[in-house]
């Protein structure tokens, strides 16, 4: 960590203020493959699966390991069957439901991430909690809506790579996302069922003319779950990194996360 | 008398109409001129100032009926075959109260007005999907220990300081705006508030089976609305449910507030975090459901514990079963759970009276009428039943308060069974207060 490292960041953030930061410019992407990360991951990890934690837990680390916790509330939209239930316990390391059960309320699922800033070489624990909510439940009662805007960080748009319908609509998500109302939100978008190619129904043109439009970063998901971190990595980094692009902008060049930013129970 | 778990199929079809709204069950599904079959029969049957409730097949299967609200029929079909003879009594037992279940369910999650006054069948059609989850749960039964369904007493748990969780509960709940709130660990309720046991029992029963599928799936907190098929059919509540650790969820049922959010960041960590060890407790008291300080007897295989007053109950099955020296070789803890249950069923469909259920409706009173002619051929009220099998023995017995079933070793001499019952039953009674 060096003087010229922190002034550096503060300059890009204040260049491109509201942009989307070039991916990996923030994080480290691909920490989790680099030996310095094993220390942290292994505190999200049980038996090389990921821990489940309750509510009144959190990852531990040794007393002079001091890692700050920053806390995020995301919220998962898209239509009924799309994957947002599949999504949320794919990225939480949990059993993925191979029926489609509708979802009949809201259901939020934590996921800690570790991270490492580029710049400074700080590490976090990012405490990611997706919000998810059933499209038809959402539908039928009024007051789920709300309480999943309530002081909400980000949102992933699902399509599903076997819905053209799903994909025509993300523009009208969005824009009722964009709305002054809501305040500042990280958006991004997620394609899911990518292992489906034999259905698919959304080219990777129709992807790439979507990402000039709008310039949100589109990820793509699906397919087997691997043991490994691998197939969550890009997308935990990529919202990562956003959230905290977002929190410095907000917060101006010299301002930190205060809000919510726990320092880890030892 | 020992049926083997068959599949079962669940039919669902307006009462008026007789239009199909789903299928569930059994990977392979009944013809549609079936479907039509058996709606067509209860229909002529209805015409002929008949209520046809339940019939059995010629391979041994069954098949049973039931309207409700006059609006909506559901039809079991369970597929016999390999089922001893004599056994159809006690499936029809637990297919009477599955359909009871499902009803129950499909209310708590889409409320009674919209099945009730059906103006779009393909639109309910399309809602009645959210009702799957719960279904699929219901028919597959997958979760060890679990008997609430079939007994519709709530699946307890004693802790090993009840007095501490009581409190915090309370107070949780009353933080929230509430007046229900309970704590289930291992899917089981460890404590709860007074209303909560006010509830109707089906209704405290299918809560923890919603509870439970919400707590395997893993996630750390809901936001469900739900209606109360007894105590409000026609106006949601909000279950909140939050997960403190894993195996141990707290929830409470309210009104608009407080937001999922703010009794997360707000409540959850005031009231819980002083007790987390006290939890962890709780935890290891797993699925045995009764603290260590109860000790059972030598030869007990399995109980089944009900208090016919809060209309709640522990069971376990000893692992690994306990067996002395010389005996034959031990049950699997699944089979021991089999057999509970079938023991059970055995002895609530033949021997010892229900308990009368609020909502039990006149087809199922004329139902029990069979039964309670059965009953009516002894000229008492048989206290306590027994049956030796090779697998193991079983005994039954009922008190003014209690109800308990036990599987024992078939080392355990029959005369003595009766002693280790009522021993066992005055030691936990002694031991929890239960
Ligand atoms: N092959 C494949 N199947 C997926 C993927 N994501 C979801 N699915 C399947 O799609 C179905 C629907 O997924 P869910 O996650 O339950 O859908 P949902 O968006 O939560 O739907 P609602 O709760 O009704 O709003 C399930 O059967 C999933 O197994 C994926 O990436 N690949
Ligand atoms: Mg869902």
């Amino acid at each position: 960590m060096s003087a010229r490292g922190d002034a550096s960041e503060l300059a890009s953030f204040t260049a491109d203020m509201a942009q989307v930061p070039p991916p990996g410019s923030v994080v480290v992407s691909d920490w989790h493959r680099c030996k310095d990360s094993k220390e942290y991951f292994s505190k999200v990890l049980h038996k090389k699966r990921r821990k489940n934690f309750g509510l009144l837990e959190s990852p531990v680390m040794p007393p002079h390991v001091a890692v700050d916790t920053v806390h995020y509330k995301i919220f998962i939209s898209g239509k009924s069957g799309v994957g947002k239930t599949a999504l949320a316990a794919r990225l939480a390391g949990l059993n993925i439901p191979n029926m489609h059960h509708e979802t009949t309320g809201i259901e939020t699922t934590v996921v800690y991430w570790p991270v490492k800033l580029r710049e400074s070489g700080r590490v976090l624990f990012f405490r990611l909690q997706l919000w998810d909510c059933g499209e038809n439940a959402l539908r039928r009662f009024d007051h789920l809506l709300p309480s999943c805007k309530e002081q909400v960080d980000a949102v992933l748009f699902l399509f599903s790579f076997t819905d053209r319908t799903s994909f025509d609509d993300l523009s009208n998500q969005i824009a009722k996302w964009t709305e002054s109302s809501v305040g500042r939100v990280v958006k991004l978008v997620v394609g899911t069922k990518f292992d489906l190619f034999m259905h698919c129904d959304v080219s990777q043109r129709d992807v790439r003319d979507f990402q000039e439009t709008w310039s949100l970063p589109v990820l793509r998901t699906g397919g087997e779950v691997s043991d490994g971190l691998g197939d969550v990595a890009p997308l935990l980094n990529c919202l990562s990194e956003n959230l905290w692009h977002q929190d410095c902008v907000t917060a101006g060049p010299a301002g930190q996360r205060s809000q919510q930013e726990t320092v880890t129970v030892l | 008398m020992m049926l083997q778990d068959g599949s079962t199929q669940l039919l669902c079809l307006t009462a008026s109409s007789g239009v199909p709204l789903f299928t569930r069950g059994a990977s392979k599904q009944l013809p549609f001129s079936v479907i039509g079959s058996l709606n067509g029969v209860h229909m002529f049957g209805g015409g002929q100032e008949v209520v046809l409730s339940s019939c059995e097949t010629e391979g041994g299967g069954k098949v049973v009926w039931r309207v409700f609200q006059d609006s909506v029929m559901l039809i079991a079909v369970s597929g016999g075959g390999h089922r001893a003879p004599g056994s159809s009594k006690e499936e029809e037992v637990c297919l009477q109260r599955l359909l009871e279940n499902v009803w129950n369910c499909m209310v708590l999650v889409l409320g009674q007005d919209e099945l009730v006054n059906v103006r779009n069948v393909e639109r309910l059609k399309r809602d009645l999907r959210s009702c799957f989850s719960l279904i699929d749960q219901l028919l597959e039964e997958k979760q060890e220990g679990i008997l609430g369904t079939l007994t519709h007493c709530a699946d307890s748990l004693v802790p090993p300081n009840p007095s501490l969780l009581q409190e915090a509960v309370d107070g949780f709940a009353q933080a929230a705006d509430s007046e229900f709130g309970c704590l289930i660990v291992h899917g089981r309720i460890a404590t709860a508030t007074e209303k909560w046991w006010r509830l109707a029992p089906q209704e405290v029963v299918l809560l923890s089976a919603l509870i439970r599928s919400l707590s395997d799936s893993g996630s750390a907190s809901c936001d469900y609305p739900v209606f109360l098929p007894q105590g409000s059919p026609t106006v949601a509540h909000r279950l909140l449910r939050f997960q403190l650790l894993p195996g141990a969820d707290v929830c409470v049922l309210c009104g608009p507030t407080p937001s999922l959010h703010r009794a997360e960041t707000g409540l959850v960590g005031r009231f819980w975090s002083p007790l987390v060890e006290t939890l962890r407790d709780c935890l290891a008291v797993g699925e045995r459901c009764l603290p260590g300080s109860v000790s059972l007897r030598p030869g007990v295989l399995a109980l089944l514990l009900i208090n016919r007053e809060t209309r709640r109950s522990v069971s376990c099955v000893r692992t690994p079963p306990h067996h002395p020296l010389g005996d034959s070789p031990s049950l699997s803890k699944a089979r021991c759970w089999e057999l509970l249950k079938l023991f059970y069923i055995f002895s609530i469909s033949r021997y010892f009276t229900q308990e009368e259920t609020p909502c039990v409706s006149p087809e199922e009173r004329a139902q029990r009428g069979n039964s309670e002619d059965f009953l009516l051929g002894f000229s008492h009220q048989p206290q306590q039943c027994y049956l030796v099998t090779e697998e193991c023995k079983s005994y039954g017995l009922q008190t003014a308060q209690h109800q308990l079933f036990l599987l024992l070793s078939p080392s355990v001499p029959t005369f003595a069974l009766r002693t280790a019952a009522t021993q066992t039953l005055s030691d936990i009674t002694a031991a929890t207060g239960f």
